[in-house]
C-alpha cells in the first residue's frame, strides 16, 4: 500500500471527515512530514473507493464553502486492510530492528 | 485587500491547471479541490507567506498526479476507452521523441547552442535580478497584517517653501481626537542616540514611538510586552524594546534581557521587550524602539514627526484625505497664533498616502526605468538569438522538405523547431535565474545603493513565474518565427537547394529584427546618455566649498547635554584637534553642506522691513557654526567678518547670511541689518555675508542659509553632535586616530562617528544616482554590442548566400571598392532605418524621463546626435568586415561552384 493511502486510512480511523480536515490530521500526526497537496489527496481517495477501502457520505450544504463538502469514511474492509497493512509494517519494523526475522529460516 | 486578491487569483489560477486532469477525477473531486485550495491560499496570506509559493507547489502536484492517474488509466480500465489512451500515450511518447531528438540536435551544435543559450540566460538573468529588486520593494505588501491600510499623513505649504512637511504633535492631537476615518495615529520619529553598558560607547540608530504605534502596524513582541499609555507619560521609568537585530548584536540574543539595562544617552532604561526579526521598520539598523515623549504643548508647529494612521473599516484613502483638511478649518481655534488667512496664504494641506508608497516613491522610478532599460536589452538579446536561429531553419529547410515528403505533417514540422526553442528558451531561463540569484545577493550584501525595503529583497514565488514565463515566452516566439519559412519547403526540394540568387523576402525577417535591434540599442543608448550627462552636469556642480582634503568626523554628546557644557566641550576638542601635526585648519557646524541632516528651517523677520498684516513671513534654514568651518571648507566671505570665539561666548547675538539670502531678502545689502526667527526672542545683526553651499545635495536648487554662533537660543539648533571639519596637510584618513585620541581624552564615553573626507561626502550624495547611470550604461553597452553582433551575422549570412553572385560582377568587372560599398551600403541603409525608428522611440519617451535628468534636456541634441553617429560607424565597421570578404572572393572559384 502506498504511504499516501495508508496515511488517509490511518486518518479516517479517528472518524468521518472531509479532504481538508484529512489533510490537517495527517500533516499533524507525521508533524508535517506528509502533507497531502489536493490533486494527491483526492486522487487517492477517489483510488481508496475503486477498491471499497473508503466510501463518501453526502454532507449537509455549508453556507460557507460553495462545494459540497463530502465526508468520508472507513469501510469494515478499509479498517481490515489498514490493520492487515499495519502488522505487516510493524513485522518489516521488527525485522529491520533484528528483533524477529519475517521468516524463519 | 490585496491578500484575499492575490488568493482568488492564485484559485482561479488553480482551477485552470485542474484541466489536465483526467476528466473523471475532475468531475469526481474537482471542486473540492478547488474549495481546499482556497482555504490553502487564505492561510498563506494570514501566515504571510506566498500565495504564489503554494500555487507553484499544487499545480506541480496536479500535474504529476494527473500523469499517474493517465498511467494507471492506461494499464488497466475498459476497452471502450483503449483507443483514446492509446492516442495519449502515443502523443506523449512522440513529444517526448521529439524533444530527444531536439536535444540531441543541439548537443551536435555546440557552439550555436552554447552562445544562444548564454545570451538569452545574459537577458533573461538580467530581468530576473532587476524584477527581484522591483518586486520586493515596490509590489511586494509589506509584512504588516492589511498593510495597504497603514497610512502617512503629510502636510504641505507650498506657497511659504515648505512643500514637504511631516506632522506636528499639535496637528496629531487634532486629528487623534477628530478624526474618524482614522482608527489609531502613531507618531514616530528616528533618532541616533549614544549607546552604554555594552561595550565600547557608540552612536546607534533608534525608533521612537507613541504606544499606538504597535496598534497602526499591528505587530506584536517576540518576547516581554510593547509600550503603554503610562510609559511616555512624562515621569515614567524610562523603558526601551530592543529590535532583533539589537537583540543580536548588542545582548548575543540573551534570553534573558527582558529586565537587563541599557544607557541611552546617559540614561538607563529598563529592557521589556524584544521585537521579532522580520520587524525591520523603518530602519533596519535600528537597535532599539524607545517610546516618545510627544511636547505636552502640542504647539502647532515643529513638522518633524512622522504619522501612521490605520484607515478605519470602510474609509478610504479618499475619505480620510477629505476630512483631515476638513479639519483645517478647526486650526485656528486650536491654535490662537495661526490664522485662517495665513493657511490660505500659505496653501497649508494635508496628504495621505499608503505607508508603501511613501518608502519607496523616491525609488519607484528609476527601478521601474531600469526594469524597462533590461526588458530592452532582453529584447535585442533575443533579436539575436532569433537570427541565429533563422539561419538554422534556413540550412535545414531541406531536412524539413524531405521530412515533409516522407509524410510528416506539418505540425510535425513545426514541433521540431517548437521543440529546439523551447529548450533553448527553458536554458536559458535556467541559466538567467542562476545568474540574478547570484547578482540579487551581490545587491543585497554589497550594493552600492540604499534602497528603501532591500533586506526584505529575494528570489520567492513570484520571481520565478517571472522567469518562467520569460523563458516559455522567448522559446515558443523562437520557435514560431521560422514557421512561415516552411510553406515553401516543396519547391524548395524540387530545384535542389541550390538557389542561384537568394531571393529578397527570405531575408526580410532577419532584416527587420536588425532595424528593431538597431533602434532599440539607441534608445538604449540615448537614454543612458541623458543619463550619464546629467551626472556629468552633477559633478560638475560648484558645492560650494573646496571638499578636497578634508576630513569630517561627527562628535557627539547626545541629545540631552547641557548648552553650556557642550559648547566648553566641542571648543576645548576644537582647540587640541587644531594643535595636531598635519592640521591646517579646522571648524565644526552642527550639520554639513550636502548632507541633509542637522538643518533647521524656519520663519523669521527682518527688523526694518516690518510685515503688512497677512503677507508670508521669509524662510531660511539655520545650522550653529564654530569658528574656522567657513576658512576650513574655503565657503568664501563676501563681506563683512568671520565668526570668532567671542560671538559664542557673550558677545552680542549675530548671524551671518549667504549670498542668496542677502540678494532674496535685503536687496544684496545685509550687513548691518538685524533679523529674528519665529521662535527667537532676540534679534540678532548680520555681521558676514558668505558664499552660497549646496545644502541638501548637488541637484537641489540653492536655498538661503543663516549661520548662527553656538550659543544661539533659536530653537531647534541641536548641540547633540558637532560635525569637525579639518583640512590637512595629506591622507585624511591617516588623521582619524589622532582625533580619535583627542575626544577620547575629552572625554572617554563621547563616540565619534562617520570619519569620512568631504569628498566622500560628495560621492555618497550622487552614489544612488551613479549606480543608476551605471547600470543604464551597461544595458546600453550590451545592448549596442548584441545589435551590432546582430548587424554583422546577417550581412555576412547575406554576403555568403550572394558569393556566386559577386563572384559574377566581379568577373564582369566591378572593382574591390565598389563591391565593399554595396555590401556597406546594404548594412548601412537597415542602421539609418533603426536609427530613425529610435530618434523617434526616445523623442516620444522623453517626457517620461526628463523628471529623471539634471540640467540636461530630454531631447538634448548633443546626446541624440552623439549617438546616432556612434550607432551608425559601428555598424559600418560592422557591415565592413563582410564586404571585405565580398570583395575578395575569387571570381572563377565562385562560378565553378555554379
Amino acid at each position: 500500500m502506498k504511504t499516501q493511502a495508508f496515511h488517509i486510512l490511518l486518518a479516517l480511523r479517528e472518524g468521518a471527515a472531509h479532504g481538508f480536515e484529512i489533510r490537517r490530521r495527517v500533516a499533524e500526526r507525521t508533524e508535517g512530514e506528509v502533507r497531502l497537496w489536493p490533486a494527491t489527496l483526492y486522487g487517492t481517495i477517489r483510488q481508496l473507493s475503486a477498491e471499497g477501502l473508503l466510501e463518501a457520505l453526502e454532507g449537509e450544504d455549508d453556507p460557507d464553502e460553495d462545494a459540497r463538502k463530502r465526508y468520508y469514511r472507513l469501510t469494515a474492509r478499509g479498517r481490515a486492510e489498514l490493520l492487515a497493512e499495519a502488522d505487516r509494517l510493524e513485522s518489516l519494523a521488527r525485522a529491520a530492528r533484528g528483533t524477529r526475522p519475517v521468516r524463519p529460516t | 485587500m490585496r491578500g484575499e486578491n492575490t488568493a482568488a487569483r492564485a484559485t482561479r489560477a488553480y482551477t485552470r491547471v485542474l484541466r489536465v486532469l483526467p476528466e473523471h477525477l475532475r468531475q469526481l473531486h474537482g471542486s473540492e479541490m478547488v474549495s481546499d485550495f482556497r482555504r490553502l491560499a487564505r492561510e498563506a496570506v494570514e501566515r504571510r507567506r506566498s500565495v504564489w509559493v503554494l500555487w507553484v507547489r499544487c499545480a506541480g502536484d496536479v500535474v504529476l498526479r494527473s500523469a499517474a492517474e493517465r498511467y494507471r488509466d492506461s494499464m488497466d480500465g475498459s476497452v471502450a476507452h483503449e483507443r483514446g489512451r492509446r492516442d495519449f500515450r502515443e502523443g506523449f511518447m512522440d513529444a517526448i521523441q521529439t524533444y530527444r531528438r531536439a536535444l540531441r540536435a543541439l548537443m551536435r551544435r555546440p557552439g550555436f547552442t552554447a552562445i544562444a543559450v548564454l545570451t538569452l540566460g545574459l537577458g533573461v538573468g538580467a530581468n530576473v535580478a532587476i524584477f527581484t529588486v522591483v518586486n520586493g520593494v515596490l509590489f511586494r505588501p509589506l509584512p504588516y497584517p492589511e498593510s495597504d491600510r497603514i497610512v502617512v499623513v503629510r502636510h504641505h505649504a507650498p506657497a511659504i517653501n515648505l512643500e514637504d512637511m511631516q506632522s506636528s504633535p499639535g496637528m496629531i492631537e487634532l486629528y487623534r481626537e477628530s478624526a474618524r476615518t482614522l482608527t489609531r495615529m502613531a507618531a514616530v520619529g528616528m533618532a541616533q542616540q549614544n549607546l552604554a553598558g555594552t561595550g565600547q560607547p557608540e552612536r546607534v540608530d533608534v525608533v521612537r514611538v507613541t504606544p499606538e504605534f504597535f496598534e497602526v502596524m499591528r505587530v506584536t513582541p517576540a518576547d516581554g510586552r510593547v509600550f503603554r499609555e503610562e510609559d511616555e507619560a512624562p515621569g515614567a521609568p524610562p523603558v526601551a524594546i530592543l529590535t532583533h537585530a539589537g537583540w543580536r548584536t548588542r545582548f548575543g540574543g540573551d534570553e534573558q534581557v527582558i529586565g537587563r539595562t541599557v544607557q541611552f544617552e546617559g540614561q538607563t532604561r529598563e529592557i521589556i521587550g524584544v521585537m521579532r526579526p522580520d520587524f525591520v521598520f523603518p530602519d533596519p539598523d535600528a537597535v532599539a524602539l524607545l517610546p516618545m515623549q510627544m511636547d505636552p504643548a502640542r504647539p502647532f508647529g515643529t513638522f518633524g514627526l512622522m504619522s501612521l494612521a490605520r484607515i478605519a473599516p470602510g474609509e478610504t484613502l479618499e475619505s480620510v484625505r477629505a476630512e483631515l483638511n476638513a479639519l483645517r478649518a478647526r486650526i485656528p481655534e486650536r491654535f490662537p497664533d495661526v490664522t485662517q488667512a495665513f493657511l490660505d496664504n500659505s496653501g497649508f494641506n494635508a496628504s495621505v498616502e499608503p505607508l508603501r508608497t511613501r518608502l519607496v516613491e523616491d525609488v519607484e522610478r528609476a527601478l521601474l526605468l531600469l526594469l524597462g532599460s533590461v526588458g530592452l536589452v532582453l529584447l535585442v538579446a533575443g533579436a539575436n538569438v532569433a537570427n541565429l536561429f533563422l539561419v538554422r531553419a534556413e540550412s535545414r529547410r531541406r531536412e524539413m522538405a524531405i521530412r515533409s515528403a516522407l509524410g510528416a505533417s506539418r505540425a510535425h514540422v513545426a514541433g521540431v523547431f517548437l521543440a529546439e526553442s523551447m529548450i533553448l528558451g527553458v536554458s536559458g531561463g535556467a541559466v538567467g535565474l542562476l545568474l540574478a540569484t547570484i547578482g540579487v545577493r551581490a545587491l543585497v550584501l554589497g550594493g552600492p545603493i540604499e534602497l528603501p525595503r532591500l533586506h526584505e529583497v529575494g528570489v520567492d514565488g513570484t520571481v520565478l513565474l517571472f522567469a518562467l514565463a520569460l523563458s516559455v515566452t522567448a522559446g515558443l516566439l523562437l520557435g514560431v518565427l521560422p514557421l512561415p519559412r516552411l510553406k515553401s519547403t516543396g519547391a524548395l526540394l524540387r530545384d535542389g537547394g541550390r538557389g542561384s540568387t537568394v531571393g529578397r523576402s527570405r531575408h526580410r525577417t532577419r532584416k527587420l529584427l536588425i532595424v528593431a535591434q538597431v533602434a532599440v540599442a539607441l534608445m538604449l543608448m540615448i537614454g543612458s546618455g541623458l543619463a550619464l550627462r546629467s551626472v556629468l552636469r552633477l559633478r560638475a556642480v560648484d558645492p560650494g566649498f573646496r571638499a578636497q582634503d578634508v576630513l569630517t568626523v561627527g562628535v557627539s554628546l547626545g541629545e540631552n547635554v547641557d548648552r553650556q557644557r557642550a559648547i566648553a566641550f566641542y571648543t576645548r576638542v576644537l582647540d587640541e584637534l587644531r594643535a595636531l601635526p598635519g592640521v591646517q585648519s579646522v571648524g565644526a557646524a552642527n550639520a554639513l553642506p550636502v548632507e541633509r541632516s542637522g538643518l533647521n528651517g524656519s520663519s523669521f523677520e527682518i527688523e526694518s522691513e516690518p510685515r503688512e498684516e497677512g503677507e508670508l513671513p521669509p524662510v531660511s534654514m539655520y545650522s550653529a557654526v564654530m569658528p574656522g568651518f567657513l576658512e576650513t571648507l574655503e565657503i568664501p566671505i563676501l563681506a563683512g567678518r568671520a565668526p570668532v570665539r567671542h560671538d559664542a561666548e557673550g558677545g552680542p547675538p549675530v548671524a551671518w547670511v549667504t549670498k542668496t539670502f542677502a540678494d532674496r531678502f535685503l536687496g544684496g545689502d545685509a550687513i548691518g541689518q538685524r533679523v529674528r526667527f519665529a521662535t527667537d526672542t532676540v534679534f540678532a545683526e548680520i555681521v558676514g555675508v558668505v558664499g552660497d553651499t549646496r545644502t541638501f545635495g548637488l541637484q537641489e536648487e540653492i536655498r538661503p542659509i543663516t549661520y548662527l554662533p553656538m550659543n544661539t537660543t533659536v530653537f531647534g539648533v541641536q548641540l547633540g553632535i558637532m560635525r569637525f571639519v579639518l583640512r590637512t596637510n595629506g591622507d585624511p584618513h591617516a588623521l582619524v586616530p589622532a582625533v580619535r585620541a583627542v575626544v577620547a581624552r575629552a572625554d572617554g564615553t563621547v563616540p565619534l562617528t562617520n570619519a569620512r573626507t568631504m569628498e566622500e561626502v560628495l560621492a555618497r550624495s550622487i552614489a544612488q544616482t551613479s549606480f543608476t547611470v551605471t547600470l543604464l550604461l551597461i544595458a546600453a553597452a550590451s545592448a549596442l554590442v548584441l545589435g551590432v553582433v546582430g548587424l554583422y551575422g546577417v550581412i555576412s549570412y547575406v554576403v555568403s548566400g550572394r558569393a556566386q553572385e559577386i563572384g559574377v560582377r566581379i568577373a564582369l568587372g566591378a572593382r574591390p571598392a565598389q563591391v565593399r560599398a554595396m555590401v556597406v551600403r546594404q548594412g548601412l541603409v537597415l542602421t539609418l532605418a533603426g536609427v530613425v525608428l529610435g530618434v523617434a522611440a526616445a523623442a516620444a519617451s522623453a517626457r517620461w524621463a526628463s523628471s529623471m535628468l539634471f540640467e540636461v534636456s530630454a531631447y538634448d541634441p548633443v546626446t541624440f546626435v552623439v549617438t546616432a553617429i556612434v550607432i551608425t560607424a559601428v555598424s559600418a565597421f560592422a557591415a565592413y568586415l563582410p564586404a571585405r570578404r565580398a570583395a575578395a572572393v575569387d571570381p572563377v572559384k565562385a562560378l565553378r561552384q555554379e
